[in-house]
């Protein structure tokens, strides 16, 4: 909401400066965005007075004029408007002062003439695209009308009463009453103590006993969707360009100026908060106005020239032939007032909000009316607004307001009164509140507030503010007040409502500060780690290993996934994405660090090990959530390039699998988990990597990791292999089953290590050997592992050499017998696998 | 007596030789020439047997004294030999080569200032909760006083999943969900996740991050919020912090109160040495937080007493991180690139 100071004094005599005025209406929760200046670039600019116009001597389209600017001489000023004329009242821009735009006006010769400023136009000051002439300050150039005082020398911006400050509040959704200057004008007159005033009407001379509207109907369907609904006609009018006080004052905020019928709605929308519609009466065709909703599939073409297919929700604004307007939303092209209109029937209703929010945006018609309408419009000032419009056309237009308006108020307002605790009120703010400033500020709201015990006696116990009348009905007897919020306050329904007021004014910056007591249920005592928790353990975990965390969003493109094969049935579609890129949830965690790796790569990253915690969707019907949507917890992890840092000691390497595995073989170690297994996927399950691994964990599939293929790693930009792998946390949580490590004591005895070197064929898995070697169970065995690969050159084979180490738990082996133990392996293992030993 | 004095005169000879020797060869080759089978110590206790018997104690006390100190002065002179050749060693070490770092994982900005968050909170009480991210229409909006059809709605631009579910735009849902699952007061829950906007420009991302409290109970007062925002402030930004309460509109909270932190680069004052303070633009405040009291309509909609009390606030992560580490752009949050996160 624009709201500017200049404005806002015709209601209160505010007389500081607006950086205060927007500190105080941000503390009273109602925000300063910004402070404009929009006359700040004509700042410089002065009255002056054509004391005398020749023509050039040198050239036939110039003027040469004589000009009082206050200055000890008059100015000689080259002029090129055909409307110049000595004894007007003009703007000028001194020598020395700078227009819009930086133009500096310097003194200069024009075809031989000296020029020490310049007489300017609407346009050359900012104030509008009128560059027809220069201004003329006519007589009607003030709103307050009569002669033309100014005196050359003057500021321009305050000889002129121009908006030179205009407020940018922001206004929550639940004060629609502060969307007009009048609503901001309330607000400020309660915080510093001053009064309020309303525009007087001025009837005189701008009203007519013709009764044109006695012959038409008016017909409102039901309460609900109009509450109040009235039309006013003014006759004789003849559309013009509005006078110049209007149309800068629409400008300075926010409005765009159209001509005189059409900027007294928008005016009068912005002072009281009342949006207005003006229909061509002459358009109305059959003598009747109805207020109804649409037949379903009925068409209206808009003001716009839209052809709009309208709903039974949308409220319209019928004729005796059909629609001719959406009411609130948009008028009908057919009945829009135009140049040539001459009788115009203006309209102030009350629509129901909601239905007016869903025609809005079912049609993407947001409009400054709409926005008003489906906040709430004040009912009790609605038929005010409206006369004051109908007699500013009037003025404007040269034309008169028919006194009797048509009118149907069909659910009058009523506000029940809401009781209030005192008490209640205390403990929630934190305070004690003294009864005098309960009952200022509430009255100072506009409320009606009487004592219960009143009741039925009628008599307000301390009333202020125009619309404020007494409660028609009481709420329990164990308050302390009964109060009527005025009919402007939508949103005081309910004690808390009230509560919040007193907290308001009383100031929620000045409650002292306490801390509260805080319990925790001793039921929860003990019970298993929350989900949470454990996923941030595990971020600790993948930080520890050495991976930095990446964030994704959680939405990515279908096209993506598409791309990389991953299945289409069970993916979750966002109804209104942002854009293609970012339209399904992302069923695995992984296609998101494919964009990391994107965006690194474009860097020139050498390296990258990432890891994500993250959620993939799925759709699920048995969710535990009863959102129809699965949440998996992953673990994504991605290696690329560079194992190490580059240079010395390092090797240049690249990470592989080894990398990958090891991660989860750590990870599930941490976790207290069994040695997982790792086994090539099944052909389809995951057809982006090459190769594919599925991890086990106790027989259940618990990850899938593996190499992008080199297609889908190209599309990223990577040159090198990506190695990625996905892991199930909820699994891992569930098989660890909150696992912890178990302490053996440690070995008295020394082990003996042997080594045995398996010559196998290159299709013999590590896995088989390992599997051969433990089903052999070598007697006294602790442990064994891989311990080094060799490939012979110009061989297919490999060799691969394990070490067994063995250990007796009551005393030293002896090499013979670990020898015969070893021969006994290497035996097993060339019978079992038929390799050669 | 010409003996003694020979035998003195040694230390002085050997003396002498040392102090040209410059390796440990040389040293050898003095000790065998002054104490060897053959050297000249042996030769002169060859003479012993000519010396007068009544002197020869005195004469054997001299020579014993001069081989003792002819061992010393070649250990010396070993020692600093040994010791000059490991320090030539030590000349040719360079202790600037580059060191064998190990990986340094991190954790991204948005986990540590949860983490922090969550932290202070679980100190003071609170149990942290978790709960979906794709979120029925009436544990985002109905059950938290977000009427359809109403303009409150708009304050949040939502992306839909269907008529009825919405990806979460707040971590209030929490509220709902952790105050269903309690049945009743009291409960002081804390609800850290992903949160989701249709917006997308300079200052707005689609998804980021909230921290949510709820505290409910007996006796609940704006007072009681104050001081806990004020503690969690203080332990975030530092003692010096001061806050600054305006009243503001939730549908869910009520009194609403959108909460300032002092300016923690210019101290509140809007000024730093530079001119105006580019943090807080010069105002001296930060906008940090949503808060407010609980709203009676929201403990109808999770069948709560209508007596109790309770409040209700939410922070924006990377509002938080970005002022915590001078992070100037969000986008950064979410490109993940390499060199950002190893900053942490």
């Amino acid at each position: 909401m624009l709201l500017s100071l200049r404005w806002l004094r015709e209601f209160t005599p505010y007389e500081g400066t607006a950086e205060e005025l927007g500190a105080r209406l941000t503390m009273l929760g109602l925000e300063l965005e910004e402070l404009r200046h929009p006359c700040r670039e004509m700042e410089e600019t002065l009255i002056g007075r054509v004391l005398e116009c020749v023509r050039h001597p040198n050239a036939d389209h110039l003027s040469l004029c004589r000009v009082d600017t206050g200055a000890p001489e008059p100015a000689q000023i080259v002029c090129g408007a055909p409307n110049v004329a000595a004894g007007q009242h003009v703007v000028v821009a001194p020598e020395g002062s700078s227009l819009p735009g930086g133009l500096r006006i310097k003194k200069a010769k024009i075809r031989g003439e000296l020029s020490q400023g310049m007489i300017c136009s609407e346009r050359e000051l900012g104030l509008s695209d009128e560059h027809d002439g220069i201004l003329v300050l006519e007589d009607d150039i003030l709103q307050s009308g009569g002669a033309v005082s100014f005196k050359p020398g003057m500021k321009a911006t305050e000889a002129l009463r121009l908006d030179t400050e205009v407020l940018d509040i922001s206004v929550t959704p639940n004060r629609p009453d502060c969307l007009s200057v009048l609503g901001l004008a309330r607000e400020i007159a309660l915080a510093f103590g001053l009064p309020l005033r309303l525009p007087l009407l001025e009837r005189e001379g701008l009203e007519t006993d013709a009764s044109s509207l006695e012959s038409m109907r008016l017909e409102v369907e039901s309460g609900e969707i109009s509450p109040f609904y009235q039309l006013r006609l003014i006759t004789g009018l003849s559309a013009r360009r509005g006078p110049a006080w209007m149309r800068w004052r629409l400008r300075a905020c926010g409005q765009r100026a159209i001509y005189n019928l059409v900027d007294v709605t928008n005016y009068i929308m912005l002072e009281l908060g009342q949006p207005l519609h003006s229909f061509d009466f002459d358009k109305v065709r059959g003598g009747l106005v109805r207020v109804a909703l649409a037949g379903e599939g009925e068409t209206l073409s808009t003001l716009d020239g839209q052809e709009r297919s309208l709903t039974a929700s949308d409220i319209t604004i019928r004729d005796a032939h059909g629609p001719i307007g959406l009411a609130g939303v948009m008028g009908g092209a057919g009945t829009a007032v135009h140049g040539g209109s001459r009788a115009v029937l203006l309209e102030g209703a009350v629509f129901d909000p909601s239905r007016i929010r869903r025609t809005a945006r079912r049609l993407s018609l947001p409009s400054e009316a709409a926005y008003r309408f489906e906040r709430g419009v004040d009912q009790g000032l609605a038929a005010f607004a409206l006369e004051r419009a109908a007699l500013l056309i009037a003025d404007l237009g040269g034309g008169r307001m028919e006194r009797r308006p048509l009118h149907l108020e069909l659910k009058p307002l009523s506000r029940p009164a809401v009781s209030l605790r005192r008490a209640r009120a205390e403990s929630l703010i934190g305070v004690p509140l003294e009864d005098d400033f309960c009952l200022r500020a509430l009255t100072g709201l506009g409320c009606a507030v009487r004592a219960p015990e009143q009741r039925g006696r009628g008599g307000a116990f301390y009333a202020m503010g125009s619309a404020a009348r007494a409660p028609e009905q009481a709420g329990d007897a164990g308050c302390d007040w009964l109060v009527t919020p005025p009919s402007w306050r939508h949103d005081l329904e309910r004690e808390a409502d009230l509560i919040e007021e007193l907290a308001r004014v009383y100031g929620v910056d000045r409650v002292p500060e306490s801390l509260p007591k805080v319990s925790r249920p001793l039921e929860k005592a003990g019970h298993p780690e929350p989900l949470h928790k454990f996923l941030t353990r595990v971020k600790f975990w993948a930080a520890g290993a050495g991976l930095n965390e990446a964030i994704n969003y959680s939405f990515i493109g279908h096209k993506d996934l598409d791309f990389l094969g991953l299945p289409q049935e069970g993916r979750v579609s966002l109804l209104n994405p942002l854009n293609a890129d970012l339209d399904v949830l992302r069923p695995a965690v992984f296609p998101g660090l494919l964009n990391s790796l994107r965006h690194n790569l474009a860097q020139s990253v050498p390296g990258l090990r990432l890891f994500e915690v993250a959620s993939a969707f799925s759709r699920d019907a048995h969710s535990p959530y009863g959102t129809g949507v699965g949440e998996d917890p992953r673990l994504g992890l991605l290696f690329y390039g560079e194992r190490h840092r580059q240079g010395w000691p390092f090797k240049s390497e690249d990470a592989d699998y080894s990398d990958l595995k090891g991660c989860a073989e750590a990870l599930a170690q941490w976790l207290g988990l069994p040695a997982p297994e790792f086994d090539l996927e099944e052909p389809d399950a995951s057809p982006w990597f090459a190769p594919a691994v599925v991890m086990r964990v106790k027989g259940e599939r618990a990850g899938f990791m593996g190499r992008l293929k080199t297609d889908l790693a190209r599309a990223c930009h990577a040159r090198k292999a990506v190695w990625l792998g996905e892991f199930f946390l909820d699994k891992l949580r569930s098989a660890a089953n909150g696992g912890r490590a178990s302490f053996t004591p440690l070995p008295a005895y020394p082990a003996v290590r042997r080594d045995i070197t398996v010559m196998a064929p290159p299709d013999m898995r590590a896995g088989s050997m390992a599997a051969a070697i433990r089903d052999c169970r070598p007697e006294h065995m602790e442990t064994f592992f891989l311990l080094d690969v060799y490939q012979p050159e110009g061989s297919a084979e490999r060799h691969l050499t394990w070490r067994l180490i063995f250990r007796h738990p009551a005393g030293s082996l002896l090499d013979a017998e670990v020898d015969k133990t070893r021969d006994k392996v290497a035996e097993f293992l060339r019978r079992r696998l038929a390799v050669r030993i | 007596m010409g003996l003694i004095a020979e035998l003195e005169g040694l230390t002085a000879a050997l003396q002498q030789g040392l102090d040209q020797a410059v390796s440990l060869p040389e040293v050898e080759a003095l000790r065998v020439a002054f104490m060897g089978r053959k050297g000249r110590l042996a030769g002169l206790m060859a003479r012993l047997k000519e010396v007068d018997p009544e002197d020869r104690p005195a004469v054997g006390q001299a020579a014993n004294a001069a081989k003792q100190r002819l061992a010393e002065l070649l250990e010396e002179r070993i020692a600093r030999l040994k010791a000059l050749a490991e320090g030539a060693e030590e000349r040719f070490f360079d202790p600037s080569m580059p060191g064998r770092p190990p990986y340094r994982g991190s954790l991204h900005p948005v986990t540590l200032v949860m983490n922090e968050l969550c932290s202070i909170l679980e100190g003071i009480g609170y149990e942290v909760v978790s709960g979906p991210e794709a979120e029925t229409d009436f544990h985002n909006f109905a059950a938290l006083n977000f009427p359809k059809d109403h303009p409150a709605r708009d304050m949040q631009d939502t992306l839909y999943l269907g008529e009825d579910l919405v990806m979460r735009t707040h971590t209030s849902p929490m509220q709902v969900r952790s105050m269903l699952a309690h049945k009743k007061p009291p409960l002081a829950v804390l609800a850290p996740g992903k949160v989701y906007r249709r917006d997308f420009d300079l200052t707005h991302t689609p998804m980021f991050h909230q921290v949510e409290g709820l505290l409910v109970g007996q006796n609940i007062s704006l007072g009681d919020l104050r001081g806990t925002l004020a503690y969690l402030a203080r332990e975030l930004f530092g003692p010096e912090t001061r806050l600054r309460f305006r009243p503001s509109f939730f549908p869910f909270t009520e009194p609403s109160a959108e909460v300032d932190l002092s300016c923690m680069f210019c101290g509140g004052s809007g000024r730093t040495d530079g001119g105006t303070c580019r943090v807080c633009k010069g105002g001296g405040w930060l906008e940090i937080l949503g808060s407010g009291m609980v709203d009676p309509n929201v403990f109808k909609a999770v069948g709560f007493p209508e007596d109790c009390s309770g409040f209700a606030f939410g922070l924006g992560v990377e509002r938080i991180a970005m002022l915590k580490y001078g992070i100037g752009d969000l986008r950064m949050f979410f490109e993940n690139d390499a060199r950002f996160l190893e900053r942490f």
